[in-house]
Formats: C-alpha cells, sequence, structure tokens
C-alpha cells in the first residue's frame, strides 16, 4: 500500500516540483491549495494566493495525475495570523506572519486534513529537510527557510516531507523543465507576504483596525534622552534598524532604535544604539529535548541573517535569554530569534526585546 | 460494488445518448443557419421550430411563449431583470424573492438594487418553506416580479408554487420559479400552474451544458438583456444554437414522459439511503425531512465532521458529492440556504448534499452506506467533542 501524502501546493515552482518528486518516489500524492483569502481579480500579478495560482496547482496536479483540493481556511487564517499581524504592529512590533501561518496554518489546520484522508504525510515547497525527526537547514544557503519552520509542534517533525530542501532552486526550476512542468517552472518567487499587496502592511493594519488606528496616526520621533526630533504619521510604518522616513540632519546617520506604542514614539538613533548584546523570546518552541541552562547555541535574530554566538542564560516557562559573544544589531521585537546547531533547527521564539547590556549569567 | 460513485446530478449529469443521437446531424451536415434564406438555413429553422415546438409541449405551452436561453443562469436572469426592467417604469419598482434562491436569482435581484429597485426578501419557516405571511405582506403593488425556487437545489424542499403564483397574480405581480432543478421531478404545466415566467436548464436534465430554456406566458412584458438580430422575436438575439435546442427538447420530453417512474425509484433510493444513514449516524440530521421535497435531493449534515475532509475522504474513495455552493477558486463555504432556513453555522458547515439520478444504482446506494459513516467514525475519533 503506498503512503499517501498531503502536498500544500501554492502553484508556484517549489510545492508544484515538490508534489511531483513525490509522485516519482512512488507516494500516493494528493494536492491541496489552501484558500487563505479572498480569491479575487485585485491581486492579478501576484505569485501566489490569486486565483490563477489556485488554477496552476489544479493544472499541476491534474498533469501529475493526482488529485487536487482548494481548501478553504481563511476563517482559521484570518484569526490565527493576520489578525496577530496586525495586533503586533499596534503593540509596535514586527511581526513574520509566514511563522505564524507555517505553525498553525500549514502544520497545524492542514495537518487536520491530512489526518481526514488517512494521509501519513504532509508535505511542502519548504527549503529546509527533516532527517530522522530533526529539522535541518535547506541545503542551499541562498534558500534556506528553515528560519520560519522553528515553531511548528515537534511530533509533526515525524510526518513532514519537503523534497526541495535538499537541492537549490535552479535545481527546482531544473526538475520542472525535465518533468514537463512548464506552466510553473519559471514562476518568479514570492517575495512579498501573500496577504499584503504590494508589500504595504499600512494597507493591511488600515482595513482591520481603521486608518485612524493609534499605530497609523501621528506621533513623535525622539531621540533616547526623550528630546523630540520630528513627526511621523505612524509608527506601524517603522521597523527597528530602518533608516527610510527617519529626519536628517544629524552628525551620523540615524535608525530606528525602539517603538514605544504607549506614546506613539519612535525612537531613532545612531547605529550604535542599535547594538543588543542579548535578546529576550516569548513562545519558544522546541524541536529537540530542551537544552540546559548554559548550553552554547547559533542564534539568528531575521532571516537570512548570519549567525550569532551565544549563551542560553536563562529559561522561564516559554521565555528564554541569550546572552551574545559579540554584539548584534537592530534586534527586532516581533521577529523570530532562531536557535541552531549547525544545520539542526533546535527551536525558536518571538522576540520580547534585546538587551543593550550583557545580561547577568546564571549561576 | 462499483468503484466509482456518482452522486451529483444535482450539479449535471452526462448527456443521454437518446440527446446525444439527435444533435449529431447538426455538428454534421445540416449546420445551417436558420437565418438563412437557403436550403441549409431552411433545413435549420425547421429543425429550430420544431425544437421549439416540442419543448413548449412538454411544458404545457405555446411555442412563441419559449425562449431559448444559454443556460438556466442567463434564463433567471433575464427573468428577473427583463421583466423588472419592463415594468418598473410603470411604478412597480420593487423585486420580491426568497433567500434561498440560486446565485443566479439572488445576483440578478441584487443587480435590480443597482439600478434602482428595491430589493425584499420573503422570510422563511425553519422547514425550508415560504413563509406565507411573510410572502403576503412583501407582494404587494408596487412589486414588478417576484421569484421563488420551486424546488431548492442545495435541500431539496418543494415550495408550494401554484398557491404562491395565484396570491402574486392576484396582486398584478409576474411570478416567476427556477424549476432548473423541478423538472423533470414535478409537474411542470403551465396550463395547470399559473407561473408567469419559468426556467429551466438542459444539463440537470441530460441535455448538453449551454442550453436553457425560459417560458414567458404570453402577454408578459420582458426585455431582452442582449441586443442585436430579431432572433427569437428580438427577445433572444444571437444565432441559435440549433443543435442544443433538438437536444433540449428531447431530453424534456423523455424527462415529462419518465417522470412519474422517475420520481418513485429515486425516491424509494433515496429513502433507503436515508434510513441507512441514519440508523448508523443517530444524530446525523437531514435538511427538510419531512418536508414535501423532490426526491432527487438529500442534504446530511453529521454535527461536528466538516464537510470539506469528508468530500475530500468520500472523493478519494470514489465517491462524488457537493456542499453548499464551490467559490471561483474551487474552495467551499457554507451554504447561505442553509444559513437562511436558521440552521447553525457549525451544522451547516457539516452539510453534504447527494444527489441522486440516472448514474444512481441501487449497488451505489449500498457503497455510500458502506463508506460513509466509517468516514464519519474516523472523523469523530479525530475529532475529541
Amino acid at each position: 500500500m503506498r503512503e499517501r501524502v498531503l502536498v500544500a501546493m501554492s502553484g508556484g515552482v517549489d510545492s508544484s516540483v515538490a508534489a511531483a518528486m513525490l509522485v516519482r518516489e512512488g507516494y500516493d500524492v494528493v494536492g491541496a491549495t489552501m484558500k487563505l483569502g479572498c480569491h479575487g481579480d485585485e491581486l492579478p500579478d501576484r505569485p501566489c494566493c490569486s486565483l490563477e495560482s489556485v488554477n496552476d496547482a489544479r493544472r499541476i496536479c491534474d498533469q501529475l495525475g493526482v488529485p487536487h483540493y482548494v481548501l478553504n481556511l481563511e476563517t482559521a487564517f484570518g484569526r490565527d495570523v493576520v489578525t496577530d499581524f496586525v495586533e503586533e504592529y499596534a503593540r509596535g512590533r514586527t511581526p513574520i506572519p509566514c511563522v505564524r501561518c507555517n505553525t498553525f496554518t500549514k502544520f497545524r489546520d492542514l495537518l487536520h486534513k491530512a489526518d481526514a484522508i488517512d494521509a501519513r504525510w504532509i508535505a511542502t515547497g519548504h527549503y529546509a529537510r527533516v532527517r530522522d525527526g530533526v529539522l535541518h537547514r535547506g541545503l542551499d544557503p541562498a534558500k534556506d527557510q528553515s528560519y520560519f519552520l522553528w515553531g511548528i509542534a515537534r511530533p509533526v517533525l515525524a510526518r513532514m516531507l519537503l523534497p526541495v530542501g535538499g537541492q537549490t532552486k535552479p535545481e527546482t526550476r531544473a526538475i520542472a523543465h525535465a518533468l514537463g512542468l512548464e506552466l510553473i517552472a519559471e514562476k518568479p518567487d514570492s517575495q512579498d507576504i501573500c496577504f499584503v499587496p504590494d508589500g504595504d502592511h499600512a494597507k493591511v493594519i488600515a482595513r482591520e483596525l481603521g486608518a485612524d488606528t493609534p499605530s497609523l496616526s501621528r506621533g513623535p520621533f525622539v531621540r533616547r534622552d526623550g528630546t523630540v526630533v520630528g513627526e511621523h504619521t505612524g509608527y506601524a510604518r517603522f521597523t527597528v534598524g530602518q533608516r527610510r522616513g527617519v529626519p536628517g540632519g544629524f552628525r551620523e546617520p540615524m535608525y530606528v532604535v525602539e517603538i514605544q506604542p504607549a506614546t506613539r514614539a519612535v525612537v531613532i538613533g545612531p547605529r550604535a544604539e542599535l547594538l543588543g548584546k542579548g535578546v529576550v523570546a516569548r513562545e519558544v518552541n522546541w524541536l529537540v529535548p530542551a537544552p540546559p541552562v548554559g548550553s552554547e547555541i547559533e542564534v539568528q535574530v531575521r532571516h537570512r541573517a548570519r549567525p550569532a554566538r551565544g549563551t542560553l542564560v536563562h529559561v522561564d516557562g516559554d521565555a528564554i535569554e541569550i546572552a551574545l559573544e559579540e554584539a548584534v544589531s537592530a534586534i527586532t521585537p516581533g521577529q523570530s530569534l532562531v536557535l541552531y546547531d549547525g544545520s539542526i533547527v533546535l527551536g525558536g521564539g518571538v522576540i520580547e526585546r534585546s538587551r543593550r547590556a550583557l545580561p547577568v549569567r546564571a549561576a | 460494488m462499483p468503484d466509482f460513485v456518482y452522486l451529483d446530478h444535482a450539479a449535471t449529469t452526462p448527456v443521454r445518448p437518446e440527446v446525444l443521437e439527435v444533435m449529431q446531424p447538426f455538428f454534421g451536415p445540416r449546420f445551417g443557419n436558420p437565418s438563412s434564406m437557403h436550403r441549409w438555413g431552411r433545413e435549420a429553422r425547421t429543425a429550430l421550430d420544431e425544437a421549439r415546438e416540442r419543448l413548449a409541449r412538454a411544458l404545457g405551452a405555446a411555442s412563441d411563449e419559449v425562449v431559448f436561453t444559454s443556460c438556466g443562469t442567463e434564463a433567471d436572469n433575464m427573468a428577473l431583470l427583463g421583466v423588472w426592467r419592463a415594468r418598473s417604469a410603470s411604478g412597480r419598482r420593487a423585486v420580491v424573492t426568497t433567500p434561498i434562491e440560486h446565485k443566479a436569482v439572488l445576483a440578478a435581484v441584487h443587480q435590480i438594487g443597482r439600478e434602482g429597485g428595491e430589493e425584499r426578501l420573503v422570510g422563511m419557516q425553519s422547514s425550508g418553506l415560504v413563509d406565507d405571511e411573510s410572502f403576503d405582506a412583501l407582494i404587494s403593488d408596487d412589486v414588478a416580479v417576484c421569484s421563488v425556487i420551486w424546488v431548492n437545489n442545495e435541500i431539496g424542499v418543494l415550495q408550494d408554487v401554484s398557491s404562491l403564483a395565484k396570491r402574486a397574480n392576484a396582486r398584478g405581480v409576474v411570478f416567476h420559479t427556477d424549476a432548473v432543478q423541478a423538472f423533470g421531478k414535478v409537474e411542470v404545466d403551465a396550463r395547470i400552474t399559473p407561473f408567469d415566467v419559468l426556467s429551466i436548464s438542459g444539463h440537470k436534465i441530460g441535455a448538453p451544458k449551454g442550453i436553457g430554456a425560459l417560458f414567458v406566458r404570453r402577454g408578459t412584458a420582458i426585455e431582452p438583456l442582449m441586443f442585436g438580430g430579431t432572433q427569437d422575436r428580438g427577445r433572444r438575439p444571437g444565432t441559435e444554437n440549433v443543435a442544443m435546442a433538438v437536444g433540449l427538447a428531447r431530453a424534456a420530453e423523455l424527462a415529462v414522459i419518465e417522470r412519474v417512474h422517475e420520481w418513485a425509484a429515486l425516491e424509494i433510493r433515496r429513502d433507503r439511503l436515508e434510513a441507512a444513514l441514519l440508523s448508523c449516524i443517530p444524530d446525523a440530521v437531514i435538511h427538510g425531512r419531512g418536508i414535501p421535497r423532490a426526491p432527487h435531493i438529500m442534504n446530511i449534515s453529521v454535527p461536528g465532521v466538516d464537510s470539506e475532509s469528508m468530500l475530500m475522504a468520500l472523493d478519494l474513495r470514489g465517491i462524488a458529492c457537493s456542499a453548499g455552493s464551490a467559490c471561483q477558486s474551487g474552495s467551499i463555504t457554507a451554504s447561505h440556504v442553509l444559513r437562511a432556513i436558521g440552521v447553525s453555522p457549525d451544522l451547516a458547515s457539516s452539510a453534504i448534499r447527494m444527489s441522486l439520478g440516472s448514474m444512481t444504482t441501487d449497488a451505489c446506494i449500498e457503497r455510500v452506506v458502506e463508506v460513509f459513516p466509517t468516514l464519519v467514525a474516523k472523523a469523530r475519533r479525530l475529532t475529541p467533542a
């Protein structure tokens, strides 16, 4: 009896090739495209989430000779991902909705659908690898997407197949051509967040919370000492480390170094003020047995950042604190802190804050 | 046991061999345009006129009361928009319909709203029947047209069209009924039932997709939706689809001949299916049960079992059913019909429609009775109560 796998298909090249590879390997493949938002004609050029993408996924499945379904996960996605996204901005943070989509939508809700059709496996087009129940970085450092996968429940690893994670993007495209999947072989990579048209997240916040919501209302630019140095049109338009839209006229370039939602203040400062020696994260999820306090760990505070060395200095419930060996720039609340050991993803959490001074090491 | 079970006849049916046969010549030697004066044209025109007469006879109508359309949706649109546009200038600016109509009617009613008309929705009983008091209150002398679906396409509930049509007529309101699911099941005869306008669709009764028809009683004012030549007295310009008109006429004749026997045969199988499923799943709810229903549609909700997963699981076992209404992407949204008759969102989101027809054998029923409860039991193990 061939083992059944539910493949999450966006209509893009990675998930299409993932499905094709699994068919070739002899799995009983069932394709599914998640409907996460409105499929109107408003986003015709978007690489994913458009009606055209659903149709592409369906046609690829037809070509592969496997069934395809469109699953309506709109309500849960709205609750778990979109609502959290706008609320995080309201809290002065910079969320990564893709992490929550992976955690809750793909590898929880979609997994329930897999259960309903007796699928032993669930597969996606992510560039990451699972070996013996352990999550590893994608083999291609240019495409590695493991940063976005730290939140999935550990038992799910045993059911995950990530067929493209062991190859480069050009290799994936070559397979698409070799298998005759010309429909999608040269599709551009998706860049933006699927529910944020034109990368303009303020539009989504305005739609969900109203255009006059505090995070989109005027507020002051201030220095660390509280000096007001200008006015901005909404702190949700800023993220830590940002230069664009920050007032000029200072001796050195100025960056956003903190957002203070209570006063709507965007704190700016020179590059030195961006440096953090420690980082606190919450909602921590371990994909391996939790390491003890004092463990040396590699950490990554944003996608594609070079891993930094640190020490796990504190654990308190689902919160952890890492002391960094060398200062890291622009540690941003709301982004993910992902913990690695070489290629192995140990776990991760949502960044709560950075520490400018070195945290005190626990005994 | 059959490997594949098609229980979605309310979505569409295969073209009947008898229908395909009579259409065939019109894709070949008898290709003429009915508007041409030469022999090819005459031949096509004769075939078209004959098809119109035969369809009219099947509806208890005169042939000038039959308009061929491209589908049921076009027929519904023409009925609503055509009649409203013809009558609204004289002060009848309102339109009355039910919230359980097919989208083809509801969307046409919204279009009337955009064109300045007043939309009125009749209240429904929880059984799925029109609330008579509400209907009578809304049908006043400022209403141009009202529309009530004869057999609901999701739950099969049968409205008392005869009584509703009489009450509408008494107030000078044009009465339209969407009979897309009714035709071939209930007696549709314009000499017996006083509807003014009625829509049917070919592909629900063994004719191809792409043909429908509208009955328009003599004397009913109606505007065309399209403008062009004088085909069909100018009511429906565009070169007629002769082959499909011939096919629709044949399918309609067969449907009328077989109607009584078909009803009985479908009813027996549906009742057996319902009884078997209810005995295995005692808390299942069959919508419209105990209410006058057409025999080919059964809509079942199993509390706590979401229809999307269930439909996938059924399809992977070779059983084709449907749920709610599919959106453009193909995903399912909870049924507006069930919501309109007060079914809870949870129960509505677990609704599955099984619709029986020409491809339904006793073995099909047995197969579903075997598979469906197993899938339900499994779904319930996965979903902690």
